[in-house]
């Protein structure tokens, strides 16, 4: 499956969250994520997040879509291009 | 879901803030360690301690190419899935001759078949293959296993020999290794040594001991149950491959560099890889599992079944192309 996470999350904590999506997922844009992953993955992406944030200040949107379905268009400048083959 | 990382560019791969980092002069990228399956270098690339480690941590094999795109080695991870009785077993079938000659028969008949139906499909499509389908078909295998190899030796023969009337440019005569003397010899040297490493990973990934090999002998210098399983998939993803980019003109002279013999420069290299990797992620329906697998995943399939032989669950058959 296919994950676009999109956070806006408090000062403090948000450094912790965008360290740990990084091990899962290609940083995009500034508080955007996104990545092909696994279903165990999924869950564990969720039951981390779930216990990094506080729900009374921060909110995440996850997306979760078949990769088929993906159609991506960048427009001006991509940031970072997901590569495999460097 | 996961992908093998390949890196043709020279760089450092470091660890931080778990997960990797790969610099090199122009920029510096992160890789999100849980999304890839396997590292294979092409350029120069050296490793920090701290990446090293963590890579052994998370069981992520790193193999190293030299700069003529052979296999050289791998940074391989401390064993996860340990059977002795797997490994017993596994060395209890090649001791014995019987069982051995029976899983080295297996090997070659799956190589056989499979050579015969990518013929057959280009001779489907107007190419004049019947002299080489016929002289593969006469092969009858049997014997020991010297006879073996001899046999599957033939078979390939033939099956090179017939690249002429398949390939639309390049001419291709012999099969010749070190150093591969024309276009055709680098593809294949540089196509098979990245099926035998793709085969290595997935071997991680059962009880088998990738050095115990049943048609090789064991005592290679190269981990030989890759060898073994590399042949059957041979025609099907690296041949195949080939053929396509020859074909469909997606390589031409000058992706390629001639110095000592002929070799695939970075560019070459970058095409022949994302094509090889598209071939490796198609799917096709699975008849007993009943969903769709990829091919890469075929290549672990392959050794779950050798393991259910070797405990007496089910016959090993080895693959053969069912459509």
């Amino acid at each position: 499956m296919y994950l676009v996470i999109v956070y806006d999350i408090n000062v403090d904590r948000v450094n912790k969250v965008h360290k740990f999506l990084k091990a899962y997922l290609h940083w995009q844009q500034n508080s955007v994520f996104e990545g092909k992953v696994t279903k165990s993955q999924y869950n564990e992406i969720i039951d981390k997040l779930d216990n990094l944030i506080d729900e009374d200040e921060d909110s995440i949107i996850i997306y979760k879509f078949p990769y088929k379905y993906l159609d991506k268009k960048v427009l001006g400048i991509e940031k970072n291009p997901i590569l495999f083959i460097l | 879901m996961k992908n093998p990382l390949y890196i043709t560019s020279h760089g450092i791969l470091s660890r931080k803030d778990n997960t990797l980092y790969f610099i090199n002069e122009t920029d510096k990228k992160q890789i999100p360690i849980h999304a890839i399956s396997e590292i294979n270098c092409f350029g120069k690339v050296s490793l920090k301690s701290g990446a090293s480690t963590f890579l052994m941590k998370e069981g992520i094999v790193v193999n190293f190419f030299n700069k003529y795109g052979f296999y050289e080695g791998s940074l391989y991870p401390k064993i996860k899935l340990n059977s002795g009785l797997v490994v017993v077993r596994q060395s209890e079938h090649y001791l014995d001759v019987k069982k051995r000659q029976y899983i080295a028969k297996e090997f070659v008949e799956g190589i056989k078949h499979n050579i015969l139906k990518t013929m057959k499909y280009y001779s489907k499509k107007g190419k004049n293959l019947d002299e080489y389908i016929e002289n593969i078909e006469k092969e009858n295998i049997d014997g020991d296993i010297a006879q073996m190899m001899s046999c599957e030796g033939r078979i390939w023969n033939n099956f090179y020999q017939s690249f002429n009337v398949i390939l639309r440019k390049f001419p291709f005569n012999k099969r010749e290794i070190r150093p591969p003397i024309d276009e055709i010899n680098s593809l294949l040297s540089f196509g098979n040594s990245l099926l035998y490493t793709t085969v290595l990973s997935e071997l991680y990934q059962t009880y088998l001991h990738p050095s115990v090999s049943f048609l090789h002998e064991p005592s290679e210098r190269r981990f030989s149950l890759s060898l073994d399983f590399a042949d059957i998939f041979k025609p099907i993803i690296v041949d195949r491959t080939i053929f396509k980019l020859v074909n469909n003109n997606m390589l031409s002279k000058k992706h390629f560099t001639y110095d000592v013999g002929c070799l695939l420069n970075d560019k070459g290299k970058q095409i022949f890889i994302s094509e090889y990797q598209k071939k490796l992620e198609t799917t096709i329906m699975h008849q007993t599992l009943n969903k769709k697998v990829s091919y890469k995943y075929l290549i672990r399939l392959e050794g779950y079944k050798l393991i259910k032989h070797f405990l007496k669950d089910k016959q090993y058959e080895s693959f053969k192309m069912w459509w």
